[in-house]
């Protein structure tokens, strides 16, 4: 099948490899790039046995920080695919510490010989901005910075941190994490040396990535929490049961899952930040948020009428 | 008891649900004011339940009875003596209340009238009638034989006995049936249409390529199609009737609004696979 020429001209297009990335104004900003990948911290899985006891291997070594169950979703392909894991939670579930694979570090403390770290944050902007301000004064200047930037732009988030051209945006909601493709979002400070190992980074542990332009809710989360958001308007609007819903999307539109599943497997705090966001950042009607949906990402209430109903 | 089923229009869908009622062992009247139509889809269904029997998903000596079962026609009258009429004609508000006036003069009183559209008010179709409470929505989805599902909208004034045996039958069809109000683009449609929308926004803001976004939604969230494939699929000028169908009913509702790429396609002569361009160039696969 040979594609229509009919292509947006700023945008690159790659599988799995960087083909071209703006880079005008980040030569600008950073007069002297460092050398993202020296020898020492190149991201190769390592043959020598890692210890258990701390963060301290051969092993390039993974800190991922920021939402459960993301944190240990990430966690667990990193260490899956032989790295060094050390990893921090926001807010830490208590139920989730016991069923981790062994090896996988919860440390609060960046360790200094971190390569590459994976900011995963949606919902709690200021924790976000305390992470990344850490996580920028700990880390070598050589280790990239990957965070979650679907409910605030990667480029916004540059402005909290020293080291801008480490940092390049990933979508990150639950239920994306074992997928083999990431949406990768550089910002207008991101070299091509940061766009690379990025991109070796993500075939490492098994993952192509489609770099897309940085705006927030990216591509699914933004198409995703629309189609759940609509869900939940019809649901206030008494148009069909929610069960019914679901059916109509998977059986009749191919779906493969139906929007109140999928709004409960991402969980309806992480659909409600990204809507938010995209209301306030686009600032249309369109995405204003069903008023029920909010409710029951606040009460954790999931499509319960009122007694009034 | 669904004993005559009649069905107006010998398109795709009146075409596949015959098949579906004869198949169930319903007696089928298939109305259309075309003989040529009537023709070709008793030949499409012949062809079809030979492939069934090929698959041995059909006993051979059903073939014949099956085939008899449906009952071509093309005066209206012959078709009033039906338990149901199902109407599968064009997507055309005063051609369906035309239709739905004159079947409800000849047919049955206790006959339920059922139309298959995907977008127009049930309540609007059944406007014109006497007794629009036997009126309602029976909404397949296209492929027929094989999308089980049916949307069965209630309009404004349907009653719950027409309720309830339009459910008894789609079911005796071998149909999931689900219960829905008369609303815009009703559940399905109207539900996956933020998917097209959105898309068509970010290609419009240059987040991505349509390529790009196809990929996403398939690999990342595990769709078989990406929106642009699908749109391509069914026609970029039917999605765009579609959805500015849909928006006019709302009476500009922002979340239904269309998208000026799909007009500037659909103007331009860029189809989709029909007309081998669309957002995908499919000319050498002609």
């Amino acid at each position: 099948m040979k594609r229509n020429k009919k292509k947006p001209e700023k945008n690159t297009k790659t599988t799995a490899k960087v083909t071209k990335t703006s880079s005008k104004s980040t030569k600008k900003e950073i007069p002297k790039t460092p050398s993202l990948l020296t020898e020492k911290h190149e991201l190769q899985k390592a043959e020598v046995p890692r210890s258990q006891e701390s963060c301290q291997s051969d092993k390039a070594l993974v800190y991922v920080v920021g939402e459960a169950p993301m944190v240990e979703q990430y966690a667990e392909l990193c260490i899956a695919h032989g790295y060094d894991v050390c990893i921090s939670w926001n807010e830490p579930p208590s139920e989730k510490q016991n069923t981790l694979s062994p090896g996988i570090i919860i440390s609060s403390t960046v360790p200094e010989n971190t390569s590459i770290a994976i900011e995963l944050t949606n919902i709690d902007v200021l924790a976000k901005k305390k992470n990344l301000e850490k996580l920028a004064k700990a880390l070598p200047e050589t280790a990239p910075i990957l965070s979650s930037s679907i409910t605030i732009t990667a480029t916004e988030q540059c402005a909290w941190i020293v080291g801008k051209y480490r940092l390049v945006g990933i979508a990150a909601l639950p239920t994306f994490i074992d997928k083999l493709l990431v949406e990768v979002a550089p910002t207008i400070y991101t070299p091509m040396e940061t766009l690379e190992v990025v991109s070796r980074f993500f075939l490492t542990i098994g993952k192509e990535i489609e770099i897309v332009q940085d705006r927030v809710g990216m591509v699914l989360p933004r198409i995703l929490c629309r189609v759940i958001n609509e869900a939940a308007f019809a649901i206030t609007e008494d148009i069909a049961a929610p069960d019914d819903i679901d059916k109509a999307l998977t059986l009749g539109m191919h779906f493969p899952l139906g929007p109140i599943e999928w709004a409960e497997q991402i969980g309806l705090d992480q659909v409600y930040a990204v809507l938010t966001a995209l209301y306030t950042d686009l600032q249309e009607e369109r995405y204003r948020i069903a008023p029920i949906l909010k409710q029951m990402a606040m009460t954790g209430v999931w499509w319960k009428q009122s007694l009034a109903h | 008891m669904l004993k005559h089923l009649g069905i107006v229009g010998a398109g795709t869908m009146g075409t596949g649900i015959a098949q579906l009622a004869a198949l169930s062992k319903i007696d089928v009247q298939l109305y259309d004011v075309n003989e040529t139509i009537l023709r070709r889809s008793i030949e499409r269904i012949k062809a079809d339940l030979r492939k069934m029997i090929n698959l041995g998903k059909l006993p051979h000596e059903e073939f014949n009875a099956t085939v008899e079962r449906i009952r071509t026609r093309t005066s209206l009258p012959d078709i009033g003596h039906c338990d149901c009429i199902i109407e599968s004609i064009i997507e055309d508000i005063r051609v369906k209340k035309d239709l739905f006036k004159h079947l409800d003069v000849n047919t049955k009183s206790t006959a339920v009238l059922a139309s298959t559209t995907s977008s127009l008010s049930i309540t609007s179709i059944a406007a014109l009638t006497r007794n629009p409470e036997r009126v309602i929505g029976m909404h397949f989805f296209h492929p027929v034989n094989t999308v089980s599902l049916v949307e069965v909208v209630k309009g404004y004034k349907t009653n719950t006995e027409t309720l309830e045996r339009a459910i008894e039958w789609a079911k005796l069809l071998g149909k999931n049936p689900i219960i829905v109000k008369d609303t815009p683009g009703f559940i399905a449609n109207r539900i996956s249409l933020p998917m097209f929308s959105e898309a068509l926004r970010l290609l419009g803001e240059n987040v991505a390529y349509a390529e790009q976004i196809d990929n996403i939604v398939k690999k990342i969230g595990g769709f078989s199609a990406g929106p642009f494939e699908t749109l391509d699929q069914m026609g970029i000028d039917s999605a765009l009737a579609e959805t500015e169908s849909l928006y006019d009913q709302s009476y500009g509702e922002p979340r239904l609004r269309p998208h000026p790429i799909l007009k500037q396609m659909a103007e331009s002569g860029l189809l989709g696979k029909k007309s081998a361009k669309g957002f995908y160039n499919y000319e050498e696969m002609k």
